[in-house]
């Protein structure tokens, strides 16, 4: 088999090279260095050898069941990206055929013993003029020694199912049963100055023009954006330089990257390959001068960009090791202060006291406040949460543990806000369970009220029933403040007093609902240290910062929702102090309440002395869901999702879908909802499981579920719309299946048809 | 294309989703039955399981299957003993190496020899509308056809994924 369908070709082997059989990538290298460029040495791995490896692993089908759970366009980039990550696990999971680990260590022996190696994927018709799938593959560098040059090999072949490249499927034609991925493996040349050059202007190719970028140290500080180049556009022919950009550089210096001997040299280059291969290429390289050597060239693009601008966007939320340092640095030290002291302050702002037009001031303020932090989430929050996938494949990479999710162990404890807000509602319940007169008595006021409670009259009314109340009244007051002055279901969740105290009564029938986790324990020591050994010495100050950054990156996923919620509760008061006044001066009229979108409205009506009158009346809320089709004789049995934390739990269905959901639940219900947001987190350990339709391993109700030790099976498509309050079923979170009923064939044997013989 | 990241902070775009792109499972039932003309059929006899591949045909609203079988086979017998059956009906066959593609039909219900007259011509007709090769087979004096009167219907895709479909709610 091997004669016939090498394993292992070298760059130098006589003949071309197919670039069926090694990939585009390294036929090109091949190609040049049989004409005599200077190419690192090295040698590729041939789609063969990637056949090989699935056909013996059986990983085909794995991938099959990660990219079947449900319609890939149905899933979010979350799913993709967890899909992603437990192929990558199962790749690394899988050993190299004994013929094939052979054939690397020969192929190998002609390298220098210390020289560090880089491993790129050389996938198929990923470089041609009309496409582009720069990026979506793995390239590693400073790979050192055997183990890791075999763990790099797998982590490149994974790469042909990374997030990205699945975002890509329809262009790449993924599939699992016939897609292939070559791996060119080579020396790594250690040069002062690297680069990238263009033969012809990729911005209009009809311009007799060549553009070469330079940086100091590795070509990967430039593909990586982590350093801004130097630039240089040249004029082809007189090889004069037209334009020259130096790059920014932190010590100030603008002194060239290049000579002109250096440029000179790249040119010609790029000229020789264009002359060679019949279109302008697209090259990197690395050294200068005589020691130039090339490291990739492919056909300048001229596919039109991507206009799928979601699929843009994700792209760019995969900063690099650096830029995540600096977005930690920002978003701890600048960003969530100001957020934090802007919420202060406006809270702290006297509404009562201003005027109509301060009024309309305050409302246009707090209006920009949330576009502006809104704007901030989307721009630097959410790239910066990719700190917590940076942990995991950093952990997983060196530590490649069974459990692919083993690396949340080392989140455990983070002191979340929500976290916070969940022992100081907790220590209420403890209060209730242990004071049977107060809590009959709340019990009292709450059958009374029936959905208008007010809680200065509940107060009141507490006080004077002489039940010891005082400390819990106390504690309910600052609770309220410190923690709930956010927003759910478009409301203030201040406001919502009577929720709190339903939450509360049904929290104190379940004492042990309030001890916390029942979840296994993790030692984050010994999980920190198992990270240590398996990057060793020389990275132990890389490993313990990647930990960090992720820990930080997952604390602040969860508190800035709740932050920039605080604002928005904000503009809700403001609104409601207008819409009052309004009210009062006749301009406010019917039963509905302004909104968010409605402050400019108000504002306008505030600072006009005889406005037309504004009427809000109570709107329906608008269904989202589908029509149920129960009523078409359509059952669900049994739906698959993401099995999110292990365990097995049955109960009663109860979909959240609003405020009024959340005090309808009682202790021992499956939560249905959409998902679990960071204002609901304390009902979790009442609920017997959890059903979310939104996906992801890394999302809040995966998280808590996986600390309460409760069963989740999230990512199920059309959860709340297909599930039905009241609804009997089991959840296993240990396959992400939710079965619907109890197994019954009544109905076949109580059938009586009435053509029945 | 992707699904866009949603924030957990009370925001209006938390609502949007985008409904699911699968058809209606009732569309996809008939479809698998208009591309499979065969299933298995599952019987009991004596509390043993027993299950043979016939050529079947479904009426245009699913509430029946009809298919035909000599008298002195097995399945005649344990027919006549037990009424409680099941078919399957899958596309095994042509996605083999993609389970999560595969999908599968159960339909459980009552069956019910038809004897030769009017009625006979009717449901004769639906299953050699289907099956034109088995025009002698079926009006043989040794064959005797069965209609399946379905109660449910348990559709599967996805491995596990399971919907129950009563072919009778919405008639």
């Amino acid at each position: 088999m091997d004669s016939d369908r090498p394993l292992l070709i070298p760059l130098d082997a006589p003949g071309p090279l197919d670039e069926k059989i090694v990939g585009g990538k390294a036929a090109k290298l091949g190609r040049l260095a049989h004409a005599g460029f200077r190419v690192p040495k090295g040698f590729c791995l041939t789609i063969w050898a990637y056949e090989a490896f699935v056909e013996d692993s059986k990983i085909a089908a794995a991938i099959g069941m990660e990219l079947g759970r449900k319609s890939m366009d149905d899933m979010r980039w979350e799913e993709i990206w967890d899909a992603a990550l437990r192929i990558r696990a199962t790749f690394l999971a899988q050993p190299l055929s004994d013929l094939l680990r052979e054939r690397i260590t020969e192929a190998s022996s002609g390298f220098g013993a210390s020289t560090p190696l880089a491993v790129r994927s050389s996938a198929i018709g990923e470089d041609s003029a009309g496409c582009s799938f720069a990026g979506l593959h793995e390239s590693i560098i400073g790979v050192r020694g055997k183990r890791a040059l075999e763990d790099a090999v797998r982590l490149v072949w994974a790469s042909l199912w990374s997030d990205a490249a699945l975002l890509y499927r329809k262009e790449l034609a993924l599939d699992p049963a016939q897609s292939r991925m070559a791996v060119l493996v080579q020396e790594m040349v250690d040069a002062d100055r690297s680069g990238v050059a263009f033969a012809r202007d990729p911005r209009d190719l009809r311009k007799e023009r060549a553009i070469i970028e330079s940086v100091p140290g590795p070509c990967s500080l430039l593909v990586d954006g982590a350093i801004d180049p130097d630039r240089w556009e040249i004029d082809r022919e007189t090889n004069r330089v037209i334009t020259w950009l130096p790059g920014q550089r932190e010590d100030g210096d603008e002194t060239p990257l290049l000579e002109p001997r250096d440029l000179e040299v790249i040119l010609e280059n790029l000229l020789s390959i264009e002359r060679l291969f019949h279109w302008p290429p697209d090259m990197e390289w690395t050294g200068r001068s005589a020691s130039l050597t090339l490291l990739q060239a492919r056909p300048i693009t001229t596919a039109p960009p991507d206009t799928d601008e979601t699929r843009n966007w994700y792209l760019t939320l995969r900063p690099g090791d650096a830029r995540l340092k600096r977005l930690r640095e920002r978003v701890v030290e600048q960003l969530i202060p100001e957020l934090e002291s802007e919420g202060d302050a406006l809270a702290a702002e006297d509404l009562d006291l201003l005027d109509d037009w301060k009024l309309a001031d305050a409302l246009e303020k707090r209006s920009e406040t949330v576009a502006k932090w809104k704007q901030i989430y989307w721009d630097e929050f959410i790239p910066f949460a990719h700190g917590v996938r940076r942990l995991a494949t950093y952990y997983n990479d060196a530590v490649q543990p069974e459990d692919p999710y083993e690396f949340v162990g080392l989140l455990r404890g983070q002191p979340l806000l929500a976290a916070q807000r969940n022992r100081a509602i907790a220590e209420l319940a403890r209060q209730l369970a242990s004071n049977e007169a107060l809590r009959t008595a709340i019990e009292n006021v709450l059958e009374r009220c029936a959905g208008a409670l007010q809680w200065p009259d509940t107060r009141e009314a507490l006080e004077r029933a002489g039940v010891g109340a005082e400390s819990f009244i106390r504690a309910f007051e600052d609770l309220v403040e410190r923690f709930l002055d956010i927003t759910y279901d478009h409301q203030r969740l201040h406001d919502e007093t009577e929720l709190l105290l339903r939450n509360l009564i049904e929290l104190c029938r379940r004492p042990d609902s309030l001890e916390g986790g029942s979840s296994a324990p993790v030692d984050v020591a010994s999980l920190e240290q198992r990270l240590l050994d398996a990057v060793g010495p020389e990275r132990h100050a890389e490993a313990i910062d990647i930990i960090e950054t992720g820990r930080v990156s997952w604390k602040l996923r969860d508190d800035d929702n709740l932050l920039v919620s605080r604002l928005e509760s904000q503009l809700l008061r403001a609104i409601e102090v207008a819409a009052s006044r309004l009210r009062e001066r006749g301009t406010l009229t019917g039963a509905g309440q302004p909104k968010r979108e409605h402050s400019g409205l108000l504002a306008r009506a505030l600072r006009t002395e005889s406005s037309d009158p504004i009427a809000f009346e109570v709107s329906d809320r608008p269904l989202d869901a589908e029509p149920s089709t129960r009523s078409m004789g359509e059952t669900p049995r049994q739906l698959i999702g993401q099995p999110a934390s292990p365990g097995v739990g049955t109960g009663l269905v109860r979909c959240i879908r609003g405020r009024d959901d959340l005090s309808r639940f009682r202790s021992g219900e499956v939560i249905v909802c959409d998902a679990i947001q960071p204002t609901m987190t304390h009902l979790v350990p009442l609920a017997s499981a959890i059903v979310e339709r939104r996906g992801g391993m890394l999302i809040h109700g995966a998280i808590i579920a996986r600390e309460l030790g409760i069963p989740c099976v999230n990512g199920v498509r059309d959860a709340a719309e297909l599930l039905e309050d009241g609804d009997f079923v089991t959840v296993d979170g240990h396959l992400g299946i939710v079965a619907v009923g109890e197994p019954e064939f009544d109905l076949e044997l109580h059938f009586e048809s009435p053509g029945a013989d | 294309m992707i699904k866009s990241d949603e924030p957990l902070f009370d925001d209006d775009v938390a609502s949007g989703q985008a409904p699911s792109s699968d058809p209606a499972v009732r569309e996809r039932i008939r479809r698998l039955i208009d591309e499979q003309p065969y299933a298995v059929l599952c019987v009991q006899g004596g509390g043993q399981p027993y299950g043979v591949l016939v050529a079947v045909a479904f009426s245009q609203d699913l509430q029946h299957a009809v298919f035909s079988t000599p008298i002195e086979t097995r399945k005649y017998r344990l027919l006549s003993e037990c009424n409680h059956v099941a078919l399957v009906i899958d596309d095994r066959s042509k996605k083999a190496d993609k389970l999560m593609e595969i999908e599968a039909v159960t339909a459980t219900g009552s069956s019910h020899l038809i004897e030769r007259g009017e009625d006979f011509d009717r449901w004769a007709e639906l299953l050699t509308a289907r099956h034109p090769y088995l025009k002698s087979f079926s009006r043989a004096a040794t064959c005797a056809l069965f209609r399946i009167d379905v109660i449910r219907f348990l559709h599967v895709v996805r491995f596990q994924e399971v919907c129950q479909w009563i072919p009778t709610a919405h008639s």
